[in-house]
C-alpha cells in the first residue's frame, strides 16, 4: 500500500493512505492546506498529495496542526487521511480512574 | 510555579553549600527506624506536604527516643494537613538553635528585577512580620546583569542591626549561595525560614523553592513534573498530562489547572461541575461569575492564548472532558485575535473521537461561543459536521455575550437533565 506519513511539531503524525487518493474527486486536503490551513505543506504531485518540504521542516514546524486536511478528507474526500495525536499521560491518568468519563456513559 | 517539598529544595540548597541539618526522606516506620540509626536522637519529623503553615497543623513533631519516632511517624503518614495528604516525612537531627532569622531571594513584579529580603525576625511568617513590624525587614534589589556580591549581602545585613561581625560573614556568604540557587534553577522564590544560627555557624531549618514552571523543560536535574500553578497543593494527574501539550509545542499555550479536583467543594455547595475551556483569562473569569449565581461550578480553569494550532486545542479538549464529575461543558472566547476555526477543528475532532456513534455529537449539555477572528468559519465547522445539530449542543456565534452564554448553558442543563436523568 502506498502512503504517505510524517511527523509533526508537537509529538504524533499523520498518514495518508495514498490509493485512496488516486480516485479522490477533490483533493480537498490540499486545497484546505493551501488556504485557511496556514501551513502550505501539501501540494499534488502525480495525482496525489505529496509533501512541499522535507521530513525534517515538516517536524519541525512546517506542518502547523491545524487539522484541517483531517476533517476535509472526511468530509468531502476518500477518509484516506488520519492525524495521530497522542497524549500518553492522559492515557495513565485514563486508566487510573475509578469512575468513568462522561462521554464513556449512557444517557 | 512549582514548588519544591521542602526534602527536595535543601537538597538544591545542598548542591550549592548551604548547610542544611542531616537528613533523609522517608514514607514508612521501617524506613525511618533504619535512618535513625545513622542520624541518632532527637529527631525531627517533618510532613512533606506543599501547604505553608505546617507547624501550627501539626505537621511538625520531635522524638527523643524509638517509641515516640514510631507514634509520630504513625500520626503524621496519611494525615491530611489543609487538604493535602501526608505520603512522605523529613526525618532530621534536630539543631540546637540559638537565635532564627528569615532570608529569601524572590522576583520583585514591580521592579522586575530580583529582590533580597532579611529580617532578623525569623520563623514566623514574613507576611505577619511585614504587616506587625515592617521595620524588620530589609530589602535590596539585585541587578540582575551584575549579580549579587558578598559585600552586597554584607550591606544588607548591616541593616539588619546587632548582629556579630563572625556571623554576618557567615551570612553573608549564605546570602550569595542564595541568590546561585535563585539564579541556577529559575526560582520565582529561594526562602529560608526559620534561618537558624546554630554553635558552628548558620544552617537553613526549612526550605521554600519555587521554580518558575515556564523554565521547567530546562531545569531537567530536577525530575519535577511540569504543570501548571496548583496553588499550595501538588499538581494532579491530570494537570501533569495537560502540562505536556505545551511542552514540545511553543506555538501558543493552553493552561489548565483544577480549581476543584474531584469536585468536592461544587457537591459540598449544591453545585453542578462543569468543565470550561476559555480563550482569554478574563473570559475565563466572567464566565465564571456568571455561571456560579445560576448553580454551575467551573471545576477546571483553561485558558490559552498566543494562538494555539489546532492540535492544542484538540488535546485539552480530551483533558476536559476526562474529568469524570462534569455534567456539562462550555467553550468561550473572548472578542479574540486567534485563529476560531483552529479551535473549532481542535475541538470536533476530539468530540469525534469522544463520541463516535453519534458523530461527534456530545451527551452531556455543552455550549461553544465563538467570538474573534474567523468565528464565522469556526460556526460553519460545527454545522457542516454535523455536530450543530445534536440535541446538547449549542454553537454561538459573536453577539453573545457571557451573561446569555451563562443562561443558554443552564437552559440547556435544565432539559438534559428532565430528560435523561442526568448521567
Ligand atoms: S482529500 Fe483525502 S482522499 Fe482526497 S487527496 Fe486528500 S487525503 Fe486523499
Amino acid at each position: 500500500m502506498k502512503v504517505l506519513e510524517f511527523e509533526v511539531r508537537s509529538g504524533g503524525s499523520i498518514r495518508i493512505e495514498l490509493e485512496k487518493c488516486e480516485s479522490c474527486e477533490t483533493k480537498a486536503c490540499v486545497k484546505m492546506c493551501n488556504t485557511q490551513g496556514m501551513g502550505q505543506i501539501l501540494e499534488l504531485k502525480d495525482g496525489v498529495p505529496a509533501l512541499k518540504y522535507s521530513l525534517e521542516e515538516v517536524k519541525r514546524g512546517a506542518c502547523t496542526e491545524d487539522l484541517g486536511c483531517e476533517l476535509e478528507c472526511e468530509l468531502h474526500g476518500n477518509k484516506a487521511l488520519v492525524i495521530t495525536l497522542p497524549l500518553p499521560e492522559l492515557d495513565e491518568y485514563l486508566e487510573g480512574l475509578s469512575e468513568q468519563p462522561t462521554y464513556l456513559r449512557e444517557a | 510555579m512549582a514548588r519544591l517539598p521542602e526534602y527536595q529544595g535543601k537538597a538544591l540548597f545542598n548542591r550549592k553549600g548551604i548547610p542544611v541539618p542531616e537528613g533523609r526522606f522517608v514514607q514508612s516506620a521501617d524506613e525511618a527506624m533504619n535512618v535513625v540509626h545513622e542520624l541518632g536522637f532527637p529527631v525531627a519529623i517533618k510532613a512533606q506536604v506543599l501547604s505553608g503553615r505546617r507547624g501550627e497543623a501539626g505537621g511538625v513533631l520531635f522524638a527523643e527516643d524509638r517509641d515516640s519516632l514510631s507514634q509520630a511517624v504513625a500520626e503524621l503518614l496519611g494525615k491530611r494537613i489543609q487538604g493535602s495528604p501526608v505520603e512522605g516525612l523529613l526525618l532530621e537531627e534536630r539543631a540546637e538553635v540559638q537565635r532564627e532569622l528569615y532570608m529569601a531571594v524572590t522576583a520583585d513584579p514591580s521592579t522586575r528585577q530580583p529582590i533580597a529580603i532579611f529580617s532578623p525576625k525569623g520563623g514566623v511568617d514574613i507576611e505577619e512580620t511585614a504587616e506587625t513590624e515592617p521595620a524588620a525587614i530589609f530589602t535590596t534589589p539585585i541587578d540582575i546583569l551584575r549579580g549579587f556580591y558578598y559585600y552586597d549581602a554584607m550591606d544588607l545585613l548591616r541593616q539588619g542591626g546587632d548582629l556579630e561581625s563572625r556571623q554576618m560573614l557567615t551570612l553573608a556568604n549564605l546570602f550569595t549561595r542564595l541568590y546561585q540557587v535563585y539564579r541556577e534553577y529559575d526560582c520565582k522564590l529561594a526562602e529560608i525560614n526559620p534561618l537558624a544560627l546554630v554553635v558552628q555557624g548558620a544552617m537553613a531549618l526549612d526550605a521554600r523553592v519555587d521554580i518558575d514552571d515556564d523554565a521547567l523543560a530546562r531545569q531537567t536535574t530536577l525530575d519535577i513534573d511540569f504543570a501548571e500553578e496548583a496553588g499550595e497543593r501538588a499538581a494532579t494527574l491530570l494537570e501533569i498530562a495537560a502540562a505536556t501539550i505545551d511542552e514540545k509545542d511553543h506555538r501558543g499555550t493552553v493552561h489548565f489547572v483544577q480549581t476543584d479536583p474531584d469536585a468536592s467543594y461544587a457537591k459540598t455547595t449544591g453545585k453542578i461541575p462543569v468543565g470550561l475551556d476559555a480563550v482569554g483569562a478574563g473570559t475565563g473569569l466572567t464566565i465564571m461569575d456568571e455561571l456560579v449565581p445560576l448553580g454551575y461550578y467551573p471545576i477546571d480553569f483553561c485558558d490559552s492564548s498566543g494562538n494555539p494550532v489546532g492540535s492544542k486545542f484538540y488535546r485539552i479538549t480530551k483533558v476536559i472532558m476526562a474529568q469524570p464529575h462534569i455534567e456539562g461543558y462550555l467553550f468561550v472566547s473572548c472578542v479574540s485575535s486567534q485563529q476560531l476555526d483552529n479551535a473549532a477543528r481542535g475541538i470536533i475532532k476530539a468530540f469525534k473521537e469522544l463520541y463516535p456513534r453519534s458523530g461527534g455529537r456530545p451527551n452531556i449539555p455543552c455550549v461553544v461561543v465563538f467570538r474573534g477572528g474567523w468565528d464565522d468559519v469556526a460556526v460553519e465547522l460545527f454545522r457542516e459536521h454535523g455536530i450543530s445539530d445534536g440535541r446538547w449542543i449549542k454553537v454561538l456565534g459573536r453577539d453573545t455575550t457571557e451573561k446569555e452564554t451563562a443562561e443558554i448553558f443552564g437552559a440547556l442543563y435544565r432539559e438534559w437533565k428532565k430528560e435523561t436523568g442526568g448521567l
